[in-house]
């Protein structure tokens, strides 16, 4: 569904992404992982037109998406998670949630309740005042309100309880089969590779190493430098 | 007593509309980060189109404010639109230079076209009055008064009760956010500052009913908006409210009682009073204004 190709993108004049080639497909988990730096944001920001993109294809459910604005973008059905979440502090956990619905108007909660059944306890509850790990599914179950094709959440676990990481990872399979990709960029490769089916490691802009996230997480490259084997 | 009393009573009056004046100009700047130097020239220009409105086909003026307000909405609407929102995110300097040029453009464009003489608004009914004990109110003023109460009450529930005044909000806490929700940031600030100018238009028909203008008139009201926004909290609907009533007292207090030279300092008097003890106003900052931006 969507169909990255030779994409080169950055800020002004300064280019961070070089040839980026990059699938998911339908009910898929895909995983970016890389160091510090290495333009996983950038990647998910040039997917919602949220930086200037140069040369190259982002090709999403047939049509080229590529130089749309961000609210066109996010209306043909991409929800982007920004890294450090970025609820509207000062609304209530239902405002926020509500305003996830803005283009679709189906303010019907359920759905992402059910995921995240803590949410249903704090709906109205400041959304700044939650804790961190409820902030994130608050996020995330924003992102899901207008039953999107398509996924993007940038840093899921950054600063984040393992068991509160857990809980959320648990729920994305469910959600990747109800028909909303995702593509998660995560700190914990560890995690985000046994989740996902497929993975992509970023280095300096350039994709270094993909495939399936299971030959990933056994390759000695991947546990050399991201999960501190050998 | 008396004279305190009356004196009181204009005051509040007085606040009423200063309210009016300065919430569309607090909500700018909480929503949107522009202090806007050219609110006082659309106050100015709401009073030319109702006095003209009157002058052409007889309108009355409680009737023509919402005509002013239409027309300040769309003139709002549309500097917004296609001229602020292209330096909105610059500089806060950038955006002041601006708006005070729009304002130079306003106020000349008024002086060719209505002339720099003084204008008022007279009704058949603007000199009657109540008597409530040995205080007299004149009805016209109670009318705007409470116009303007109810004005500044209704833009508090359309923001924080419906779709569109919540997507106001929301932008204005987080636009980046906000636009990945699909709202569309460009829209939701140019009906902002529509809707500020709109009712500046309103207060600036109301206030010719009562007093004589012209467009060398609209610096003042641009700074009233200043003092009254800051006084009450920035961003803050019912701060402005506070804030009016208060600065509307103090100079109708300032005026009958100290010598004429202090009246034109004592908004700020009690500006800098407030702001040392409560840095964030009366009313305190509105939870918006504290944004985010990237
Ligand atoms: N707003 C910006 N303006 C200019 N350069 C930027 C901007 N944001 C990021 N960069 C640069 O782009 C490069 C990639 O940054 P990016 O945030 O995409 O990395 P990342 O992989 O998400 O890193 P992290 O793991 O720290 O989140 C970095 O060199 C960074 O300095
Ligand atoms: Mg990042």
């Amino acid at each position: 569904m969507l169909e990255i190709s030779k994409l080169c993108a950055g800020y002004g004049r300064i280019q961070v992404l070089w040839d980026i080639d990059l699938h998911i497909g339908e009910n898929e988990i895909v995983a970016l992982v890389g160091p510090n730096g290495s333009g996983k944001t950038t990647l998910l920001r040039a997917i919602t037109g949220m930086v200037h993109t140069k040369s190259g294809t982002v090709n999403f459910l047939g049509e080229d998406i590529k130089g749309k604005s961000i609210e066109e973008i996010v209306s043909r059905g991409i929800a982007h998670v920004p890294e450090g979440r970025r609820l509207f502090p000062g609304l209530t956990v239902r405002a926020n949630l509500e305003l996830g619905a803005w283009r679709t108007k189906d303010t019907n909660i359920d759905h992402v309740v059910e995921l995240f059944p803590r949410l249903g306890e704090r709906l109205n509850q400041i959304a700044g005042s939650m804790s961190g790990g409820e902030q994130q599914m608050c996020a995330i179950a924003r992102g899901l309100m207008s039953k999107p094709h398509l996924i993007v959440i940038d840093e899921l676990s950054l600063g984040l309880a393992p068991v509160v990481v857990d809980e959320i990872i648990q729920q994305l399979p469910s959600i990747a089969a109800s028909g909303t990709s995702i593509l998660m960029v995560d700190q914990d490769v560890d995690a985000a590779l046994s989740i996902a089916s497929h993975a992509y490691v970023l280095e300096a802009g350039q994709l270094v190493l993909s495939g399936k996230a299971a030959d990933l997480l056994a390759d000695p490259r991947v546990q050399e430098s991201y999960l501190g084997v050998g | 007593m008396d004279t305190f009393l009356q004196v009181t009573a204009y005051g509040l009056l007085q606040g009423g509309l200063l309210a009016l004046v300065a919430v569309g100009f607090s909500l700018v700047w909480g929503i949107m980060n522009i202090v806007n130097l050219s609110h006082g020239a659309f106050v100015i220009l709401g009073a030319y189109i109702a006095w003209e409105m009157q002058s052409w086909i007889g309108l009355d003026p409680f009737l023509g404010m919402f005509v002013s307000a239409a027309v300040l909405f769309f003139v709002g609407y549309f500097f917004q639109r296609f001229l602020i929102n292209l330096i909105v995110n610059g500089p806060v300097f950038i955006t002041l230079l601006l708006t005070f040029g729009i304002n130079m453009i306003l106020i000349q464009g008024m002086n060719l076209l209505f002339t720099a003489d003084f204008r008022s608004i007279q009704t058949s009914y603007g000199s009657n009055s109540f008597e409530f004990g040995n205080v007299r109110i004149p009805l016209v003023r109670l009318l705007a008064f409470l116009l303007a109460i109810v004005i500044t009450f209704a833009l508090v529930a359309f923001v924080k009760r419906t779709r569109t005044g919540i997507s106001i909000m929301a932008t204005g806490m987080d636009r980046g956010a906000a636009r990945l929700m699909g709202i569309q940031a460009r829209h939701v600030y140019a009906l902002t500052f529509g809707i500020s100018a709109a009712l500046a238009g309103m207060a600036g028909t109301m206030i010719a009913t009562i007093e004589t203008f012209d467009p060398s008139k609209a610096g003042k009201f641009t700074l009233m908006a200043f003092v009254v926004a800051v006084l009450g909290g920035l961003g803050n609907m019912y701060g402005a409210l506070v804030g009016g009533l208060m600065i509307g007292l103090v100079e109708s207090w300032a005026g009958q009682y100290l010598s004429g030279t202090w009246v034109n300092a004592i908004a700020f008097l009690v500006l800098i009073i407030v702001l040392i003890f409560r840095p964030n106003g009366l009313v305190g900052k509105a939870f918006y204004a504290a944004r985010v931006e990237f």
